[in-house]
């Protein structure tokens, strides 16, 4: 009972001024970093980070959770009318989008991904709201051994479900391994990888790191596109756009089915909670379910709003659902749960499974924003600024990326008042470039440095607690049981592949 | 040669990699034997992770070697938009050198304004880059120093 009237205050801090305003501005923000094809919601949240130094930790939070929210939804907009997914989770909605565009019904189809984007998102909140203490719960049960194989379990998943490459997902994950291990050691009072520099000996912070691969990287991405604006209006022909054409036809909505939307929802918020799945893989699951049980499979990628629906409505579950193994045990599985951490981290907190109950006061605000941002902020934002949303994602790329550019650069400075940090931003930027260049996963860069301390903690804890035996891994029943887990998705996602479903061309 | 071109652009990372990886493992060698009585000591995870990043960069050079070469582009702006990033670099690296003598201002106009060259059409619309980089320049400054507060390095610390 306490923990929902917890909950409610969080309702009620949404409604102060200031914290509103966050909210409100995050996802307006949300919504143009999803949008433009090129920027994603990761580095609109990428470019808060340095700025919580400065902000209340509970207006980080909730800007954080309405810009992952909107983001998601908004990636829609330039799929459907321009066929050029504004973020890699609506690669599926350009499928259905497009067509319906092409055919003027372009205004619907964006209806459509705001409702069930609407729906996805809510659910997805409420079953965060109703899971993450059980989890959290859950989380009690596990001990030292337990949770190095959880960490173990949740970089094994991160890198085998880089299906490009896994060895390139592998080198990734333990080159961020290696800069999480400069520094202090984890254990005793010992600097490694320091190089007889005092500048290292505190190791290297989350911030250059993330506005580094993330950031800088994208500048440098870009600086090879000599176009004038993110998005050539001459080259597309997308008809006028009027706000009374979004309100989607009951007679489709009832088609779709209230079951659809509920089943894309937890999907979604199920593939959330697994290590490195992301947005683009919860509505791929989703939509390729919804292909598969459909009434009408042959109306599939000409434009139908069933399938709209199913990617829509799970990418936006996914966002809730990742919060929960970072709030439960303290392990982002995507990049943008990893920079949440990282605000956390920077004022003093660390998620765990007493987290929820301990800081209630400052998380509940946060799950407010993501219903909120999935209930009144998704469908408000498609009514006023629908009409002149590609007006508004075709940006002079010179101001834009400018723009980013010092906002980026001076963050990392004034986050500690140091140049080092900006120097490392930019070395972290360049590494990562040539990094995305040849298709290393910068996910999993980052997560293997957040995930690499606690990995190496936990072992050699257990060892210590098992004088050096490391048969403790296997009769520890919570270790056993991760270790299993491991095994499991290494059997099904590596030696028996699955089949890769066929997709509407 | 193309084709040796080509192989050795996608092997840049991999050979930059092992060479940061050697250096990695003689510096945890350096930290001492990976276990004592029993116990890991702080040498035996960074051994560890040297070890299984040979293998998986062994593995990815492999690949390459045995991969039929990438297509050269043609394109005639090809050149340019390699050297983009290039410059990019260089600009935010003599930013960062100029950043606390110069103080903020100075700095980031000029900063902003060659990024305004690079990330557009060059020089066209000259004067509307100029103000579009001081227009930046102040809202940054409103940003960092009015709204959140955080004190700026100034010219002469003045």
């Amino acid at each position: 009972m306490e923990f929902f009237t917890g909950i409610l205050a969080g309702f009620a801090a949404l409604a102060q001024p200031d914290i509103l305003l966050y909210m409100v501005g995050g996802f307006l923000i949300g919504t143009f970093f999803g949008a433009v094809p090129g920027l994603t919601s990761v580095l609109a949240i990428a470019l808060l980070l340095p700025l919580t130094y400065s902000l209340d930790v509970t207006a980080a939070l909730v800007a954080c959770a309405s810009i992952f929210m909107a983001g998601m939804c908004s990636g829609s907009i330039t799929a459907t009318t321009i066929n050029i997914p504004g973020a890699p989770a609506s690669m599926m909605t350009a499928l259905e989008g497009y067509p319906m565009q092409q055919r003027g019904e372009g205004a619907k189809a964006l209806g459509h991904a705001a409702l069930a984007s609407m729906i996805g998102g809510s659910i997805g909140a409420l079953l965060l709201i109703l899971v993450a203490p059980l989890a959290a719960d859950a989380a009690l049960l596990i001990r030292t051994p337990g949770k190095f194989a959880l960490i173990a379990f949740a970089l094994v998943v991160i890198i085998i479900s880089q299906r490009k490459s896994i060895s390139k997902g592998l080198i990734a994950t333990m080159l961020g391994l290696m800069v999480a291990t400069v520094g202090i050691d984890v254990m005793q009072p010992l600097a490694r990888f320091t190089f007889g520099t005092g500048v290292l000996v505190q190791g290297i912070d989350m911030m250059p790191l993330i506005i580094g691969a993330f950031a800088v990287s994208e500048l440098l991405v870009q600086a090879r596109n000599r176009s004038a604006h993110t998005v050539d209006l001459q080259q597309v022909e997308a008809p006028p756009i009027r706000r009374r054409d979004f309100i989607p036809p009951w007679s489709e909505v009832r088609e779709i089915g209230l079951y659809r939307y509920l089943k894309s929802a937890v999907i979604g918020y199920l593939v959330g909670t697994l290590p490195g799945a992301g947005g683009s893989m919860a509505a791929f699951v989703s939509y390729a379910e919804a292909m598969r049980t459909s009434k009408h499979p042959e109306r599939f990628g000409k434009g139908t709003p069933e399938g709209i629906a199913a990617a829509e409505g799970s990418n936006n579950a996914m966002c809730s659902g990742a919060f929960v193994p970072m709030l439960t045990f303290g392990i982002p599985g995507d990049p943008t749960t990893a920079i949440v951490l990282g605000v956390l981290v920077i004022n003093g907190l660390q998620p765990g499974p007493q987290f929820m109950d301990s800081q209630l006061h400052l998380v509940a605000p946060m799950f407010a924003a993501l219903m909120v941002s999935a209930l009144v902020m998704v469908p408000l934002t498609l009514y006023l600024l629908g009409p002149y949303f590609l007006k508004i994602v075709s940006i002079r790329r010179d101001v834009l990326y400018s723009s980013i550019a010092m906002i980026a650069l001076v963050g990392s400075y004034v986050a500690t008042y140091s140049l080092f940090q900006m120097a490392l931003a930019l070395i972290f930027g360049i590494v990562a470039y040539f990094m995305r260049r040849q298709d290393y996963p910068t996910v999993c860069l980052l997560l293997g440095f957040v995930l690499g301390p606690s990995l190496e903690e936990y072992c050699r804890r257990a060892l210590s607690i098992s004088d050096g035996n490391p048969m403790i891994f296997l009769t520890s029943p919570d270790s056993v049981f991760f270790l299993g887990l491991t095994a499991v998705f290494f059997y099904f996602m590596v030696i028996r592949k699955p089949k890769a479903t066929p997709l509407p061309s | 040669m193309s084709l040796q071109r080509s192989r050795d652009g996608r092997l840049l990372v991999p050979v930059a990699l092992l060479l940061v990886t050697t250096l990695y493992f003689f510096e945890a060698w350096q930290l001492g034997p990976p276990m004592r009585n029993g116990n890991m000591t702080a040498s035996f995870f960074p051994m560890a992770i040297a070890i299984i990043m040979y293998l998986a960069i062994a593995q990815v050079i492999w690949r390459i070697l045995r991969s039929p070469p990438e297509r050269e582009t043609t394109d005639d702006h090809a050149a340019t938009r390699r050297l983009g990033p290039l410059w990019v670099t260089l600009a935010t690296a003599g930013y960062l050198l100029a950043f606390s003598t110069l103080g903020y201002f100075v700095s980031t106009t000029v900063y902003v304004f060659v990024l305004t060259l690079l990330y557009g059409e060059g020089f066209r619309g000259l004067p509307l880059k100029l103000i579009a980089s001081v227009i930046i320049t102040v809202a940054g400054y409103l940003l960092f120093e009015v709204v959140f507060r955080v004190r700026l390095p100034t010219l002469w610390s003045l």
